[in-house]
């Protein structure tokens, strides 16, 4: 202790000169700390007091944000914990224009019973991510990667009432802890060879170098299970169909969307420091994502052709979806993250809308089952008007976003195919491309239930217009972005 | 005036009227849908009017007509280099006769879709979408913006086959929209190859220009698709395999044996005007592709592999025209008869001759309204007594005099029978793979013996169904009520009718109509192409 002494008032203006650039982050905690606090004592006189609280403290954090994306910091704070970037600022805003729609989504669609706790986890939550898009330090990371869990394993558990549910809480816990202690051993081997905790450090590139070989992969394959548990792609999918079936729409909602793109721009920041050298390590991980890339896209479609409930079909769209997600993270480069970007936004904005749409479903039909979309094309014609539209962006047609984000991503493989002619490469761009004509299969189950069969007995349906104005408007968007991209690329 | 713009366009305010409108005016969807394509055919008029003959277009910007250009996706994308689309569109010979074409069958599909009962909002809207669609694929000369009318164009159709189609709709529009997008998902991998290879020499920035696409002077050297520095994929030259993918995306649409299964289903169960729509426009689209994006964005390649083509256009006359003999299904027999007739296209545009890539041309015209009017034929019977089934019927010339003697014009249209359009097209097809071989351009004399013997056969299929189903005693499958039912053409049908009939008699008397407008693009391809050999 002593020995620290000497340098207490170092660390402490280092931290005082820190705190500024973690504004957004601690207007979160100081938001957490006020919804916990709101339903404690205010939900009681009015019920909807954490909600307004959570929202004002992420509109909060969206200014400084703002603030921090107008001025272009570039700065890396405490103790280099925290490195902040344009990436890392458009990242996290695009993470908390997310939570605040999932925010609203939730609002609207459990009013039954108090929800003061869930927007806290909720917060908790958009803090680990928004630390993730940040860190370029192993033990940040892996706080980081654990808070976001934990506040998922809550989530998932926090409106189960029947055994399904419960299911599903319980999975998911089992295997996201697991997975978590694989990664923790994977990071203290990472550790051991390199000395160094920050993943961009040119020491720690060294030792990755230097380290014996075999030990160096299932270091690596170590790393990668825990983050294929947050992204689910192959062989860590197999979680997801249960837990995306079982959870609350809303939950399902936040899991498929917000956690990816943090971890995704985690995982592209890893892979742009790594593989511009080309040693053992660098090339065994291109080849090792390369194959799960091609992996996940396929299973991922193939599976969903065979389901028939429309929630455990988007669960394997969107492991489809990290498929080409981890295309564009592998031939992400520094200071070029406008792709990646755009279709991580255009993703998050799909799949909001469509689970939106299932859920205004589920609300009156009391199922997800595909079949029972049957003929209601007809009768809400709005409705399943804009839920083809963006499965048709999901599917990369145009006009819509999706087909831009598609092909602004087999552009960047392409490009990259075109220097170095790998053979890799190639096969991605065409396992991306076969995959788009698979998924056009089981997208169109949807249409193809509602406008093409005739009508089995109506149901009495009343949907919250609040959630489905926003369903739409973000069909108008998923729209208006593909036929003028640069509307949005030119903000990234 | 941005009158291209406007014939693109149209139809979409057209939608949106359609869908502003509440359902009880529903009886006038169809009026807008009719003024707005009638509008349209009068705009595609101004155009053939005011067309000048003399420009050549195909490779050179300068000679496109009515000429649009505005800027419209700008990107910075860092080492991927600045996007760079356009809103460009210009037409020149090989595009406006296809588009007055277009303007024309779509007239006609308004017209075969008077009846429709079942929700005529979405079936309006849907129809009027398609139509913006498919003036926007002949106007486009930027590769994105032509993609982009090609993917939009399917979705319509799957939804108006799907829906208004017959008992095996949901398979055919699965089906045809997986082939097509089967095709077409690997062209846009070629389209990403040839955005990285071209450059726009006034900028310096890629670009998804087609024009400039053409030049092999704005290719990088060394790039994918590149003319210098000879680039591989798996050990096949890039280019050819450029080539070979996008022939198959549009081949699929022309469409050539052995993918053309998807058509004998789609044109079965589709309603009569989507049928007319299909035949009469989506086929040409193929043929249109081939010629505007495969011919003259890979020369080259065209010029090395012309012998296939030619091959695979002889077995898709002679198979389509052997399958056409077998069918009991009216409306299946003249689908395959269209597949055999495209054959004819493609056997043309494989000749690399001006006879034979102008004869192509005039088929695709010519094709397009005398199967519109096949599929019309077929639908007047359907609709009255919903049998096709040739042995259903017998004898329908006594009862329905009218509509015998416009079949028999019809088929005798088809089969080329001389002063009619049809035979303008096939024979000069024939003459021009016939020359192919004296010119050089691969194409061995056989080939055009093959189109020959397409030729009778398919006049062995028609006429042979016109014995079947119209001469002999009345024998209907459903007796007497059928016979009632069968009435005569009504007026609306003749109005339909008469003018397209009309048509394939003028242009089979004074083809100049269409030859003159095509021949300096024709001829600046067949010179373009020709240094490649």
């Amino acid at each position: 202790m002593l020995a620290f002494s000497p340098y207490i008032s170092s660390f402490i203006d280092q931290i005082i000169v820190s705190v500024p650039y973690f504004k957004p982050e601690l207007t979160l905690i100081v938001t957490f700390i006020g919804t916990i606090l709101a339903s404690l004592f205010i939900d009681k006189y009015w019920k909807h007091a954490s909600f307004v609280i959570t929202i004002i403290g992420l509109l909060l954090s969206g200014c400084y944000l703002l603030g921090q994306g107008i001025s272009r910091v570039e700065i890396a704070g405490f103790f280099d914990m925290i490195s902040i970037d344009a990436f890392a600022i458009a990242a996290r805003m695009i993470i908390l224009l997310a939570t605040i729609l999932i925010a609203v989504f939730i609002q609207q669609r459990h009013q039954e019973r108090p929800l003061g706790d869930l927007y806290a986890v909720l917060l908790t939550a958009t803090l680990g991510l928004n630390l993730l898009t940040m860190s370029s330090n192993w033990l940040m990371i892996f706080i980081a990667v654990e808070t976001v869990s934990i506040s998922s394993y809550i989530m998932v558990g926090y409106f189960s009432t029947t055994k399904v549910q419960s299911e599903a809480a319980l999975k998911y816990v089992l295997f996201g802890s697991i997975c978590a202690a694989v990664m923790l051993y994977g990071l203290s081997l990472l550790y051991g060879f390199t000395g160094n905790l920050n993943f961009d450090a040119p020491s720690h590139i060294a030792g990755l170098m230097e380290a014996p070989q075999i030990m160096i992969s299932i270091a690596l394959l170590f790393l990668l299970t825990g983050i294929g548990f947050k992204l689910s792609f192959f062989p860590f999918h197999v979680w997801s169909p249960d837990v995306y079936q079982g959870a609350p729409t809303v939950i399902t909602t936040y899991l498929a969307t917000v956690p990816k793109i943090a971890v995704v721009v985690l995982l592209s920041k890893i892979l742009s420091a790594w593989l511009n050298v080309s040693f053992y390590f660098s090339d065994f991980l291109t080849y090792v994502i390369i194959a799960i890339a091609i992996a996940t896209m396929l299973i991922g479609n193939l599976a969903a052709l065979r389901q028939q409930d429309a929630k455990r079909m988007m669960a394997y769209s969107s492991i489809g979806h990290t498929g080409i997600l981890l295309m564009a993270v592998l031939v992400y480069q520094n200071n070029e993250s406008n792709v990646l970007l755009f279709y991580l936004s255009i993703y998050a904005l799909m799949n909001i809308a469509v689970f939106i749409f299932i859920d205004a479903l589920e609300a009156s039909l009391g199922n997800t089952t595909i079949e029972s979309y049957r003929g209601l094309g007809k009768q809400y014609p709005l409705l399943f008007t804009s839920f083809s539209i963006v499965l048709i962006a999901l599917v990369g047609l145009p006009p819509t976003a999706g087909f831009v984000g598609k092909l602004l991503v087999f552009s960047k493989v392409f490009e990259q195919y075109q220097n170095f002619q790998s053979f890799g490469l190639l096969a991605l761009l065409l396992v991306g491309a076969l995959t788009s004509v698979i998924s056009l299969f089981y997208y169109f189950k949807i249409p193809l239930n509602a406008f093409l069969r005739e009508n089995t007995g109506s149901p009495a349906v009343k949907f919250n217009m609040v959630l489905l104005c926003i369903g739409i408007l973000c069909t108008v968007a998923v729209l208006i972005l593909g036929i003028f991209p640069d509307v949005l690329l030119s903000a990234f | 005036m941005p009158i291209l713009s406007l014939l693109i366009f149209l139809p979409l305010l057209a939608t949106a009227l359609i869908l502003a409108l509440p359902t009880r005016y529903k009886s006038s969807y169809k009026y807008i849908a009719l003024a707005f394509t009638a509008i349209q055919f009068v705009l595609a008029g101004i155009c053939y009017a005011q067309f000048d003959a003399s420009k050549t277009g195909v490779q050179d910007l300068g000679g496109y007509q009515f000429i649009e250009q505005l800027s419209w996706i700008r990107l910075d994308l860092g080492s991927i280099g600045k996007l760079e689309i356009d809103y460009l569109i210009g037409i020149d010979g090989i595009s406006m006769p296809l588009l007055l074409l277009s303007a024309f069958v779509m007239l006609m599909a308004i017209g075969a879709s008077w009846n429709i009962q079942k929700s005529p909002k979405g079936y309006f809207a849907l129809l009027m979408v398609l139509n913006m669609a498919v003036m926007g694929i002949f106007c486009a000369l930027d590769f994105f913006l032509f993609y982009l009318f090609y993917e939009v164009m399917l979705l319509p159709l799957y939804f108006l086959i799907g829906i208004w189609g017959g008992a095996r709709r949901e398979y055919a529009a699965i089906k045809f929209f997986l082939y097509t997008l089967f095709g077409s998902v690997f062209m846009l991998l070629i389209i990403v190859g040839l955005y990285f290879s071209v450059i726009n020499p006034l900028t310096g920035a890629h670009t998804f220009n087609m024009i400039y696409m053409m030049n092999p002077q704005n290719y990088l050297e060394g790039s994918i698709f590149g003319w210098e520095g000879y680039q591989e994929i798996l050990g096949v030259s890039a280019r050819l395999i450029g080539f070979i993918v996008l022939f198959f995306a549009f081949a699929i649409k022309v469409p050539i044996v052995p993918l053309h299964t998807w058509l004998p289903d789609a044109h079965v169960e589709a309603p009569t005007p989507v049928s007319i729509i299909l035949a009469g426009i989506l086929l040409k689209i193929g043929g249109y592709g081939i010629i505007r994006i495969c011919y003259s964005i890979f020369p080259d390649m065209a010029a090395l592999s012309n012998w296939w083509l030619g091959l695979i256009g002889v077995v898709s006359i002679i198979y389509g025209a052997l399958n056409a003999l077998s069918q009991k299904d009216l409306k299946r027999m003249i689908a395959y008869s269209s597949v055999s007739h495209m054959g004819f296209v493609l056997l043309g545009i494989a000749s690399l001759t001006a006879e034979g890539i102008s004869g192509a041309m005039f088929q695709m015209i010519s094709h397009g309204f005398l199967s519109a009017a096949l599929f019309f034929l077929v639908g007047v019977v359907y609709d009255r007594v919903h049998d096709r089934n040739i042995y259903s019927f017998r004898g329908l010339a006594q009862i329905m005099p009218k509509y015998t003697g416009y079949v028999a014009v019809a088929f005798f249209a088809s089969l080329g029978l001389p002063g009619f359009s049809a035979f303008i097209g096939e024979a000069f097809v024939i003459i021009g793979s016939f020359n192919a071989a004296s010119i050089g351009t691969g194409l061995p004399r056989w080939m055009a013996l093959g189109g020959s013997i397409g030729i009778l056969l398919s006049a062995a299929y028609l006429l042979w169904t016109l014995q079947r189903m119209f001469f002999g005693q009345i024998r209907l499958k459903g007796g007497e009520s059928w016979s009632n039912a069968l009435t005569d053409l009504n007026s609306r049908e003749q109005i339909i009718l008469f003018p397209t009939l009309a048509l394939a008699l003028l242009l089979g008397v004074m083809p100049a109509l269409v030859f003159n407008n095509l021949n300096a693009s024709v001829l600046n391809l067949v010179s373009f192409i020709q240094q490649f050999i």
